[in-house]
């Protein structure tokens, strides 16, 4: 159906406030259309050809299913989380923090609730204009997460934010968002964790807009592990204020678990440093497999000064799989002694792997230390033999060299809970039992 | 125990290794010594399996098992030991781990269970407790930021944890101070036993003096040009190799 039809259809449940900016949103979406490999920043990632042309964006099936059950089932107990079927969410599935300063809940209800919040923060920091997926996104979204956090709070515990999609429909292309949103001094650990729970190919737009008060600590870790057979977009934007920090770190393992594998992942990762002595940290990590497509674009817009930022992306590349990553540092005439470095590196574990990395920096001020480097390669030889040496078998010798590889983005990851998290998804994918 | 025979060996084409010849019966301690680049680390490498290492010709049975057909994890699971001259460092993975997936790869192999971590820690404690290591290099990634020394010392514990039949030392003396040459030969004989073999390459005398080999073998352009006892060392500690290049010539 036509998209402007499939507007018409639901726009009675969104709410009336967001609706003009909804329209302005499908209105750009309609100008920019599905961008092709003609379009500089999808040049390696042929969205175009993969994703279902007669795409539905309305949410028609939430049910809750064995695979839905059992993982959350595997969950601990009392981890704070929100649950999200296709983007609409499950509070009897999630267990919702109650924090005094603090507001967790899902989009619908912060529309009607927290109306002064969200018109100020919701499709803020997204460009329209430029974004394809987010302007769709925007345009169509029909719930999410939103959490506030007020001055100077700090909550301890993660919050999970589960995304499982449930489609039976192939054309289903589900729109899933988020708004969090620190005030000065506040601090938070989020992990946005998305699952493929059907057993067909699932196509999903996920949208998080993240603002980082002054002196404001967030940490955010982007799970992409279930996602074995998925077209997966996402898109997030951050602004951070004065000495406010932003951490981001994309895990993606395209582990083939099912039958067919069909998966193109692509992150749009963004940070806007606009106030004196912010900081970001992005980190990466992702394992291809078999055809799947894993990009990483990353932008971070140095726009005050004394600001640092620092961006690490690994990627372990087998069969034929293929990485993309792309790391932009801007640094604005103002941004003075800004301090950014980047590094992305692959280990490709086949002849038939590849990867195509591209930095980009652009800076506009004179007295700035921007670095970066890109390596390529194989595993070390002497390093295989040392291990094989005392008996380990190559093949448990990759594993080992590919853990010592990844660990280093891992160890990156601020929040203890999520990063001994990771140490163990990191073990379990690689097989190793130490 | 081990045998080897007619042995050549060539590096990017270079021809290293020359109709070498050696026997070692079980319990012995052979020592090699030679001057530099005459074939001692191919050689030790060469047993462990080097994989871009070309065997042109040759021999070598293992306990009754040809050497040269296995890959160099088999090798190891069989009971060969490197220690290297150089140990390579692996940031991102820690000793302990590592000799995990180690010893529990050769209990496979031998048909046992793996080890459960309380075994496992009590194997440590043990092993690290016979060649001195403090734990707290276990726990740090593999020889990573390791003084020359401390490495040299992790290869003896892992040699120690692994238990091989055939330990081979390549130089493992050189870089270690007084005290630790005596610690790290103390582990070695506390290790020595009627069936564990050791071929000791070294360029003093003085590590002989701790760990007292049964032979002593010189080699010179890729093969040995002379064998004899513990005081054939000490003749090349006072007298340096020049007789013996001047023996190969007339020979
Ligand atoms: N990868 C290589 N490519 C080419 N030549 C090599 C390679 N490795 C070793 N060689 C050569 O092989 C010869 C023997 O080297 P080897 O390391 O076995 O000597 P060594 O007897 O152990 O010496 P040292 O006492 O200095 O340790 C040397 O001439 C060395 O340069
Ligand atoms: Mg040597």
């Amino acid at each position: 159906m036509e998209l402007q039809k499939q507007f018409e259809a639901i726009q009675s449940n969104f709410d009336a406030e967001s609706l003009p900016l909804r329209k302005n949103a499908l209105e750009a979406f309609e100008k920019l259309g599905i961008p092709s490999t003609k379009h500089e920043e999808w040049k390696y990632t042929n969205i175009k050809a993969k994703l279902k042309p007669d795409f539905t964006v309305a949410t028609t099936n939430s049910q809750v299913n064995a695979a839905v059950k059992n993982y959350i089932a595997s969950l601990p107990p009392y981890a704070f989380r929100l649950i999200f079927l296709n983007g609409i969410f499950h509070s009897e599935l999630s267990i919702v923090p109650d924090i005094k300063g603090v507001t967790v809940c899902n989009l619908q209800e912060a529309f009607e609730h927290h109306t002064a919040l969200t018109e100020k923060h919701f499709g803020k920091l997204v460009n329209l204009s430029d974004e394809h997926f987010a302007a769709l996104n925007t345009a169509f979204v029909a719930d999410g997460a939103f959490i506030h956090v007020q001055k100077n709070v700090v909550v301890n515990e993660p919050i999970y934010i589960q995304y499982f999609f449930t489609a039976t429909d192939v054309n289903a292309f589900a729109q899933t968002r988020n708004l969090v949103i620190l005030e000065d001094g506040a601090s938070l650990q989020i992990a946005e964790d998305f699952r493929n729970a059907s057993n067909i190919s699932v196509q999903y737009n996920h949208v998080a807009e993240m603002y980082v008060g002054s002196n404001a600590q967030l940490d955010v870790v982007k799970l992409q592990m279930e996602v074995s057979n998925a077209i997966g977009v996402h898109t997030l934007e951050s602004k951070v204020e004065r000495n406010g920090r932003f951490s981001v770190a994309t895990i993606t393992f395209s582990s083939p678990n099912t039958g067919t594998h069909n998966v193109l992942i692509r992150n749009n990762v963004t940070s806007r440093l606009v106030g004196e002595g912010a900081h970001a940290d992005f980190a990466g990590l992702y394992f291809g497999k078999e055809n799947a497509l894993i990009d990483n674009h990353i932008l971070v817009d140095h726009v005050a000064p004394n600001c640092t930022s620092n961006q690490l992306y690994k990627g372990v590349l087998n069969q034929e799989s293929t990485g993309v990553f792309n790391g932009k540092i801007f640094v604005k005439p103002d941004a003075q002694k800004t301090n950014a470095f980047q590094s992305s590196k692959a280990l490709l574990l086949s002849k038939e792997a590849s990867i195509n990395s591209k930095p980009q920096l652009e800076i506009f001020a004179d007295d700035v230390k921007c670095s970066h480097g890109a390596a390529i390669g194989q595993l070390d030889e002497n390093s295989l033999f040392y291990l094989m040496a005392r008996g380990v078998s190559k093949q448990e010798a990759t594993q080992i060299l590919t853990y010592a590889f990844a660990h280093e983005v891992v160890d990156h990851v601020h929040s203890k809970p999520i990063r001994q998290f990771l140490c163990d998804k990191l073990k379990d994918e690689l097989q190793l039992n130490f | 125990m081990l045998s080897i025979k007619n042995l050549n060996v060539a590096i990017s084409g270079k021809e290293i290794l020359k109709d070498f010849n050696l026997e070692i019966k079980p319990g012995e301690v052979h020592a090699i010594m030679g001057p530099n680049g005459t074939g001692k680390s191919t050689l030790a490498a060469t047993l462990a399996g080097k994989e871009d290492y070309e065997v042109l010709s040759g021999e070598v049975i293992f306990n009754d098992k040809n050497l040269l057909e296995m890959e160099a994890d088999e090798r190891a699971r069989e009971g060969v030991f490197l220690a290297f001259q150089y140990p390579v460092e692996i940031p991102g993975v820690s000793t302990t781990n590592f000799m995990k997936a180690a010893v529990n790869a050769k209990r496979k192999h031998n048909g046992l269970e793996p080890l459960d971590a309380k075994d496992f820690l009590k194997l440590m404690n043990e092993k690290s407790a016979l060649v001195e290591i403090k734990r707290e290099f276990l726990s740090r990634s593999i020889n990573e930021g390791f003084s020359g020394g401390e490495k040299k010392r992790n290869e003896i514990f892992q040699m120690a944890m692994l238990e091989p039949s055939l330990c081979v030392l390549d130089e493992t003396d050189s870089g270690l101070d007084i005290d630790a040459l005596r610690i790290v030969a103390n582990g070695v004989n506390k290790l020595r036993d009627a069936n564990r073999s050791f071929l000791v390459i070294t360029h003093y005398q003085r590590l002989l003096n701790y760990i007292v080999p049964d032979y002593v073998h010189v080699m010179f352009g890729g093969r040995i040009v002379k064998s004899g006892g513990k005081e054939l060392a000490l003749k090349l500690e006072a007298e340096g190799y020049d007789w013996v290049k001047e023996e190969v010539m007339i020979g």
